[in-house]
């Protein structure tokens, strides 16, 4: 079976995008060091799960999630469809194996808790996968906000989107709220909820709107405003290009970052003439010099650096970075969105199209 | 609502529109055709019955249009895409039964600066400068050819320069503002020949329907006469630049025809796949060098102050495309189209621009004052 000290069996459930671009070289990256071996790999799409596994030497394929379970393995990825992550993530708990979940953990709250719950009482590890906080630049935001580099924070604005959307997705199913749960919110926005939880605690007050209409939302635009007063704009797209970049504004200064760049900030200061454009590095002893600091871990070292976090809490090497009960906050604030939705101003629609609009987004509560 | 209508080629800044029309305003049921399934994402706002199907593959066109009465053809690409996908989708269409085809073609099968008097009895031409006129005009000859034989109604329309949301002519007059290219061909005073998409929409639904269509070719434009100045002035106010501070475009006619010359030897049966096979990193180089404007490559002196070295300020050049357009002298009739589909501009040019400026707004782009209503 199992070798305590060995590396750590992987299970793969769920062989679309996510696991085929980014989990597999990241495993492929783990097992070279060691660090695990990947195991078994599930997917309905027998397909995918072969071409998938013929990039692993020993792979079970397994033909359903019953029979996946059956491999031996001590940690299940599970990059399903987000509406399979409760139910599945569950099963394997219950069936001894610690669990990354991909994210969104859950489509609703209800699931989100019952999972923590499950993995609580079991005392099993259960991790979800919000690799941006394993970037670098988003641990600097938060240390700068911590240290109060920006002196009192005022505002803040997020836009992130494109004019073509250029996940490969290879169903159409990932655009079906039956699937998905939802569209860019679910998508993109549980990554900037957790991240500005984790930044700035959790807003006091979020206003939404956003453009589903029957089907899943393209585009939506949350307003957060916080206890100390500090206002937020989040607009997410899937057709609009969007500047891809969060400021953060204070009274001592600014500090941009743009989305998915995980090593490198900018940082304006209050009346000065200069900006300053920053690569990250990593420090080591107190008084390295610049030269000798390694660069920061970019976007793939930063997914290595997550799944390798959560194999070696498996081993009890390290604690989980982000434990499924940190990950719940991102899930609420979805889900008082998607509870309070309103339709986005649609200026190009005429007059009987806007009332329409109202209709088929009033009919999806 | 009765009939069911098959958009091919959705996702489409046109495609994209005529959902949101015909859906929201409840004039049929839409079916939306998309190539790749990441094509949905706009589209997936609707609840709507999504096919994926290449517009090349005629079996699984004839699967996505199952059942469809009416196959609006909207598929965009380059000039080889045009021609190629007009035998998948009418065998298609004609295999699942369907009714009318409506083609949206291009008003520029007659020329980006048509002569005076041109009107859908002009006789077209496939030998002009530009590629995509070209190929416009083969897939509407395709089209009939396949209507003599076949039992597929065919409605063909020539919409002019079709601005709106999402349009290519806004978005890329806007990057180039916002880039500091912009510039106009002839002080802005040449005929533009602009059709408000949803005025394209409404010609669209008009087509499908109207028994006396077809076989017939229709031009169809806006009301108004509308000069290129006149539709670039309201978004350069929004965005607040000053159309009349913008340069002179040079048109270098060598350098262009090289370009053109490449882009219709790309279409040659014979040279075209020669040119293909050709490694796609010698073909960027090559291409780069022809496209790229001079540019200073000279690294300077470290003395060189940047506050008055900048140089000269480069010339805005533009293709024979734009040249063409710019100095276009005559709007498009659709006269033949307000007779025999009844087709009467639902939008006007104002109207139009408020939305787009809206959108434009919505989109992120950077406005600053929006006209008011």
């Amino acid at each position: 079976m199992t070798d305590a000290t060995g590396p750590v069996r992987i299970a793969l459930v769920g062989c679309g995008a996510v696991s085929t671009h980014y989990y597999a070289p990241a495993l492929q990256e783990l097992q070279r060091a060691g660090e695990v071996v990947l195991a078994a790999v599930f997917d309905p799409d027998m397909d995918s799960a072969e071409r998938l596994a013929a990039q692993f030497p020993a792979v079970v394929v397994a033909d359903s999630f019953g029979a996946l379970q059956a491999a031996a393995f001590e940690l299940a990825v599970v990059a399903s469809p987000p509406t399979l992550h409760a139910s599945q993530s569950i099963q394997l708990l219950r069936a001894g194996r610690a669990v990354l979940c991909e994210k969104p953990m859950a489509t609703t709250l209800v699931d989100a808790k019952a999972m923590v719950e499950v993995a609580a009482a079991l005392r099993i590890p259960l991790a979800v996968g919000m690799v941006r906080r394993f970037f670098p630049a988003a641990e600097f935001i938060r240390d700068a906000i911590a240290l109060g580099v920006l002196g009192e924070l005022s505002s803040f604005n997020l836009a992130e989107g494109s004019a073509d959307f250029g996940w490969p997705v290879t169903s159409p199913g990932y655009f079906q709220r039956q699937q998905a749960g939802g569209g860019v919110l679910m998508d993109i926005g549980v990554h900037v909820f957790d991240l500005l939880t984790w930044w700035l605690g959790e807003p006091a007050a979020l206003e939404y709107a956003d453009d589903a209409m029957g089907g899943i939302e393209a585009n939506c635009l949350v307003s957060c405003t916080y206890a100390s007063g500090l206002q937020g704009k989040i607009r997410l797209s899937r057709d609009a290009p969007l500047a891809n970049q969060f400021t953060l504004r204070g009274s001592r200064g600014w500090l941009r970052w743009s989305a998915n760049v995980a090593d490198a900030v900018e940082i304006g200061l209050q009346g000065s003439q200069h900006l300053l454009e920053a690569t990250l590095r990593r420090t080591g002893p107190a008084g390295m010099s610049l030269r000798l600091a390694a660069p920061a871990y970019n976007f793939e070292q930063s997914f290595v650096s997550q799944l390798r976090n959560v194999a070696r809490a498996v081993r009890g090497r390290e604690t989980l970075r982000v434990p499924a009960s940190d990950a719940l906050a991102a899930i609420r604030q979805l889900e008082h969105c998607y509870d309070h939705r309103s339709l986005l101003a649609l200026d190009w629609l005429g007059d009987a199209e806007i009332v329409h609009a109202r209709q088929l987004q009033q009919a999806m509560k | 609502m009765s009939e069911t209508v098959a958009i091919l080629g959705a996702n489409g800044f046109i495609g994209r529109r005529l959902v949101e029309y015909l859906h929201l305003s409840d004039l049929a049921q839409v079916r939306p055709v998309v190539r790749r399934p990441n094509a949905l994402a706009g589209l997936a706002v609707f609840d709507l019955d999504c096919r994926i199907a290449d517009a090349l593959d005629t079996g699984a066109l004839e699967l996505a249009l199952a059942g469809c009465d009416v196959l609006v053809h909207c598929v965009a690409g380059d000039a080889k895409t045009i021609v190629g996908a007009i035998g998948p989708a009418y065998a298609a269409a004609q295999r699942a039964g369907v009714r009318r085809l409506v083609y949206l073609s291009s008003g520029s099968v007659h020329g980006q600066a048509p002569t005076l008097g041109t009107d859908e009895a002009t006789p077209l031409r496939d030998d002009q400068p530009i590629a995509y006129n070209n190929a416009k005009v083969r897939a509407e000859r395709q089209l009939r050819k396949l209507r003599e034989t076949g039992d597929v109604e065919l409605v063909i329309l020539r919409p002019g320069i079709v601005t709106g949301p999402r349009s290519y002519w806004v978005e890329s007059f806007v990057s180039a503002l916002v880039a500091g290219t912009a510039a106009l061909v002839d002080g802005g005073q040449g005929i533009c020949n602009s059709l408000y998409v949803d005025n394209l929409a409404h010609g669209v639904h008009l087509a499908m329907h109207v028994r006396e269509a077809d076989g017939h070719a229709f031009l169809l434009g806006d009301t108004e006469t509308v000069r290129w100045a006149d539709f670039y002035r309201p978004i350069a106010d929004a965005l607040g630049f000053d159309l009349a501070g913008l340069p002179t475009a040079v048109f270098r006619p060598q350098r262009t025809r090289m370009l053109d010359r490449i882009e219709l030897l790309q279409q040659h049966k014979v040279l075209g796949p020669a040119l293909a096979r050709i490694p796609k990193r010698v073909r960027r180089i090559a291409y780069a060098a022809l496209v790229s404007s001079a540019q200073d490559s000279q690294q300077g002196s470290p003395w060189t102050h940047p506050d008055w070295s900048a140089g000269e300020p480069s010339v805005p050049e533009v293709t024979l495309e734009m040249e063409l357009l710019g100095r276009c002298g005559y709007k498009l009739p659709h006269a033949k189209a307000q007779t025999l589909l009844g087709y009467e501009p639902i939008v006007g040019f104002e109207e139009g621009m408020r939305r787009t400026l809206g959108w434009l707004r919505f989109a992120g782009f950077p406005v600053i004052t929006l006209p008011t209503t």
